[in-house]
Parts: structure tokens; sequence; C-alpha cells
């Protein structure tokens, strides 16, 4: 019986191995592909970890290929974003919560409809928009598309947050002649802190990852955010260089990798309405 | 104090829409003006040849993405409905029964293994797909292709196919959604209390009977959320399909549009607007007609 026992847990640990091996394997593969040397790798006998270990593709890929640049100018539309993006949604859904006011119900069921409209499909449109004002291949056009698709997502996320906020402690500091701005500066958002940084993380990355509207408004590679210049890296199925692309991709993953990690204890908490996710 | 109620009560009218007033005009901005612009184009001829004199033509174009059979619409519809369900049943499935195996009690390692498998998640997505595109499905550098070559079988061109590139865009698919419904499946299994179990031992009943009798209903309500979610994702989904066998200049040769990609191509690559702005309404007013659907499925659950 006992046997039989530890037989099963040693199959079942064997099981788990093999998932996370799958589930770490291509990220395995650029990893070691990263360290290698030669961009020829049909030599037969392949193993995971590099023979001739080298950084050179990572020396490579920052000092030949703007990389550089790039993670500047996905930062500055990320923390841009980020900013004006709290900035806008947390009095939208201070109001949405705390007060009622005409027309509040049915905004709030139009935003679930408007969100169900694809992202992607909009992008034309707001081409059509944004080039007569000049903000084609700007950063402050992308700015506002990225503020703009986040919005709906923000507002709720917080607002379902701030919905589970008791108001005891609210109507106490009000009838102390606190103002809304008081309030929410000193009672709200510290205790709504688990979704605002959940919130703040999904936008963060949501603009870090996002390629498509960056490789159709961006032109000229001094412009691309990190996500349309490692688009522009790719090895296709005959040329190019995996190796390089391999380091690239790794170093433009490890920031969203230490923001996830950060976020993940506040994930479940923080996320309200998932519903709102993509 | 007093006198000033009045003022107090008028401005406290408008300070809601005052407040939230940015937000609904960036929202009004980006999400309804296209909204509006693309229904408007959907009526026009707007095409390469008529970009700027283009004209109302009715509704020809909805005519020709739902009757015309050729048009590849509905066959871009149907496959992805057959895309949304295959997925969805895969993940549900492989879901349970990993997050089934990791709740057993003498896992010691479970939260390592719980955490490496989260990993897919926490990638971004677009670097993850690009990395299976030239690290796994690659005939020159993909993994798939040498250990096909190192057991002397024939290597495949695996994105060119039309079944065999569904299924790698599937393979894809389920390895980046996985985790997300691996950890709210164990979340699900975990607030499953053990006395129903207990109970249910003292009566006899077989692991089977357990699964269907006590697990399926009890995590019903808890997961519901979660599958209507990725149903919209995994409908929505865009990047893998689009990355793996449509980019432009590289395309593989296989034919597995979706709605999106099929809207996307028509709108960025044939440049026929008019047509491509149709199918977006009609995909909007599918999405919608789910949104309130399963809105309605769910707010009967919770009461």
């Amino acid at each position: 019986m006992k046997k039989r026992k530890i037989t099963r847990k040693i199959i079942l640990n064997i099981f788990f191995i093999m998932c996370c091996f799958i589930a770490l394997l291509p990220i395995l593969y650029a990893f070691s592909v990263s360290f290698n040397t030669s961009n020829s790798l049909v030599d037969s006998d392949f193993s995971f970890i590099p023979k001739d270990f080298t950084f050179k593709n990572y020396i490579a890929v920052i000092m030949d290929k703007p990389l550089l640049l790039w993670f500047k100018n996905s930062s500055i539309l990320a923390v841009s974003t980020l900013v004006f993006s709290l900035g806008v949604a947390i009095p939208a859904a201070y109001a949405f919560s705390r007060h009622r006011f005409k027309g509040r119900k049915t905004i709030l069921n139009t935003l679930i409809l408007l969100n169900a409209f694809p992202a992607i499909l909009s992008m034309f449109a707001i081409y059509r928009l944004l080039s007569p004002l000049g903000l084609i291949n700007t950063k402050l056009g992308l700015v506002i598309v990225y503020i703009g698709t986040m919005a709906i997502f923000a507002l709720w996320n917080l607002k379902g947050y701030f919905d589970t906020v008791p108001m005891g402690i609210e109507e106490a500091a009000r009838i102390d002649g606190a103002s809304d701005f008081i309030i929410a500066k000193s009672i709200m958002i510290p205790l709504a802190k688990p979704s605002i940084i959940v919130t703040a993380v999904m936008i963060l990355i949501y603009v870090w990852n996002e390629y498509i509207y960056a490789i159709t408004f961006l032109t000229g590679a001094d412009n691309y955010t990190l996500a349309a210049g490692l688009y522009s890296l790719q090895a296709t199925e005959t040329s190019g260089n995996w190796p390089i692309f391999a380091a690239a991709s790794l170093m433009v993953s490890l920031p969203v990798l230490i923001m996830f990690l950060f976020a993940q204890k506040h994930m479940v908490s923080g996320l309200t309405v998932g519903g709102m996710k993509g | 104090m007093k006198g000033s109620d009045p003022m107090d009560k008028k401005k406290i009218r408008w300070m809601p829409y005052a407040y939230s007033a940015p937000s609904l005009i960036l929202i009004a901005l980006i999400v309804i003006f296209p909204i509006l612009y693309t229904a408007y184009i959907s009526l026009t001829n707007m095409n390469i040849y008529n970009w700027f004199d283009f004209k109302i033509i009715g509704l020809k174009n909805y005519k020709t993405a739902l009757f015309m059979l050729d048009s590849g619409f509905l066959a871009a519809l149907v496959r992805t409905i057959v895309w949304t369900i295959s997925n969805m049943i895969l993940q549900l499935f492989i879901a349970f029964g990993l997050a089934s195996l990791l709740n057993n009690n003498s896992l010691k390692l479970k939260n390592l293994y719980k955490t490496i498998l989260m990993f897919p998640w926490a990638m971004p997505g677009y670097v993850s797909i690009l990395l299976w595109k030239t690290g796994m499905f690659n005939s020159r550098f993909g993994l798939l292709n040498q250990w096909l070559e190192k057991l002397g079988l024939q290597t495949q061109v695996w994105l060119s196919g039309d079944l065999s590139a569904f299924l790698s865009c599937m393979t894809v698919n389920l390895w980046l959604a996985l985790p997300f419904m691996i950890m709210i499946m164990d979340g699900a299994l975990q607030s499953v209390s053990k006395s129903y179990y207990e109970y249910a031992d003292m009566n006899g009943a077989n692991p089977l009977e357990k699964t269907l009798m006590i697990t399926v209903p009890l995590i019903k309500p808890v997961i519901g959320p979660a599958v209507i979610i990725t149903i919209f994702t995994t409908f929505k989904q865009f990047d893998v399909i689009f990355l793996l066998t449509q980019q432009a200049g590289a395309k593989t040769g296989a034919d597995i549009h979706t709605v999106l990609t099929y809207a996307y191509e028509n709108a960025f690559i044939t440049n026929n607007y008019g047509f491509s702005s149709a199918i977006s309404i009609i995909i909007f007013a599918l999405l919608i007609v789910f949104t309130l659907a399963t809105r309605k499925r769910l707010k009967e659950e919770v009461q």
C-alpha cells in the first residue's frame, strides 16, 4: 500500500515537471539560443545549455539595434498613459461609485456594451480622426489612443472596488467638512490601493505589449516602441538573426515579468470586473 | 451654513458630471466615434479606388458579407466559432485535470509547479507568439523540426497547411490561456468544502460520482464569470492567428481567417474599407447580443 502511494507520488511529480517544461519550452529555447554564438542551429546535437557561451547577442542588440531608444519610447508612452489614465479614471470612478446622478446607470451599462467592440477594429476610424489633427506618427496620438482604449476598463475596475469600500469613514469626514478632493486623497485612494495597483499594472502591461497600433501609426525605426521594434526584428522562415531576436525578446519581456510578479499578490483582490479584460 | 445649502446642492448636482467628463470625453473620442464612423463607412463603397469620392450604397456591403458565400466572411465566422468552442472545451478539461492533480495532498512542490505554470501568462503575449513562431514552428530554427529530424522523420512546414496551421495556432493559444484557467480552477476547487466529500465517501460514492455530483456543480458558479471572459477573449483572439500566419510580407499561405483577422485584412491589406466596416459592425452586433445574454444569465445565477 505504502509502495503504491510512493509510486503515485513519483509519477505525479514527473508529470508536473513535464508540464512545467512545456510551459517554459519556448522561453528556455530562446534563452539558450540567445547565449549561443552562431546563427546556424542546424547542428544535430542541440542542447538547452549553450555550448559556446557568449554575451555577444545581447551586446549586439544594445549596440547595433536602437533597443535603448525603443525602450525610452515605450517608457515615455507607458508612464504618460498611466498618469493620464489614472488621472481621468479615479475621479470618474469616484463619481460613479459615490454620487447618484441622472444617466448614471445608463452610462455604466452602455460602457459595458461599447467595450464589446474590439479595439483593433477601431484602428481605421481612429486613423481618420488623428490624421487631420497631425497626431499620426506622434507619441501624443498613441497616448490618446491608449488612454481611450483602457478608459472603460479603468473606470469599471476602480468603480467596482470603490463600491466595496464602506461609506462610514467617508461620511464622518464629510460631516467634519472635508471636500471630495480631501476624501478621495486621504481615504479613498489609500483604501483602494490594491485595485489602483492592479489597474496601473494592467495599463502598463497593455501599453508595453501593444504592437498593432504602434506598427500602423508609427513610421521610422526611431519612433518605434519596444513592441514595434521587436516586431521589426523578427526572424522569418528563411532569413533573420534568431539569436539576436531571442536576446531582444527576453530583454523586452523582463520588465513585464517583474511588473506581473509585483502585481500578482494583488491580482485577485484588485480585479473586480475581469469581464473588462482585453 | 444653512444659507449656502441651495448653492451646495446645485454644485453637488454638477460635480459627478465634472468628475467623469474627462474620462467620458476620451471614451467618446476613442471608442464611440470609431464605432459611429465605422457604421457610416459600412454604408459606403469606400475602397482603394474610391478613397475620396466614395458614396453611400446602402446595405450592399452587409448583403455581400451575409449572403454571398464566396465573400469569405461566413466561412471565417464558422471558423471562429469552431475555434472558440474547441479552445474552450480543451481549456476547461485540461485546466480542470491539472488543477485537480495540483490539489492532490501528497504534492509537496505544489506552489513551485503553480508558479512555473503561470509563466506563459506573465510573458508579453506577442513575444511568446513570436518565440513560438521562430523557436518552435520555423522550418529551419524550429525545435519541432529539429526533433523530427533527430527521429529520422520528414520535417513539416507547420504553418502553411490550413489544418496544421489551425492546430498550431490552437496549441499556442492553449499555452497562452491555460495558466489563467488553471488559476481560476485551482481557486474554485479550494473553495469546495471537504465535508461534502467526506459525506460522499460515507455513502460509498466513487470518484466519478464525486466529481459529477459535487465538484462540477459547486465550482460552476465560481468559474462562470472567468469562462465567459475567456470565451470573449478567444472569440476576439487576433494576435495568435495574425502573428503566426498572416503578417504582412510573411504570409504562410494558410487560410485560417477568423472574423477579426478577416476584417483587418479587408481594411489594411486589400483596402476594402466599406466592406471591412460592415463586417466590423456585424461582429459588434454579435458580441453585444452575447454580452447581453451572458449578463442576464450571470445576474440570474447571482440571485
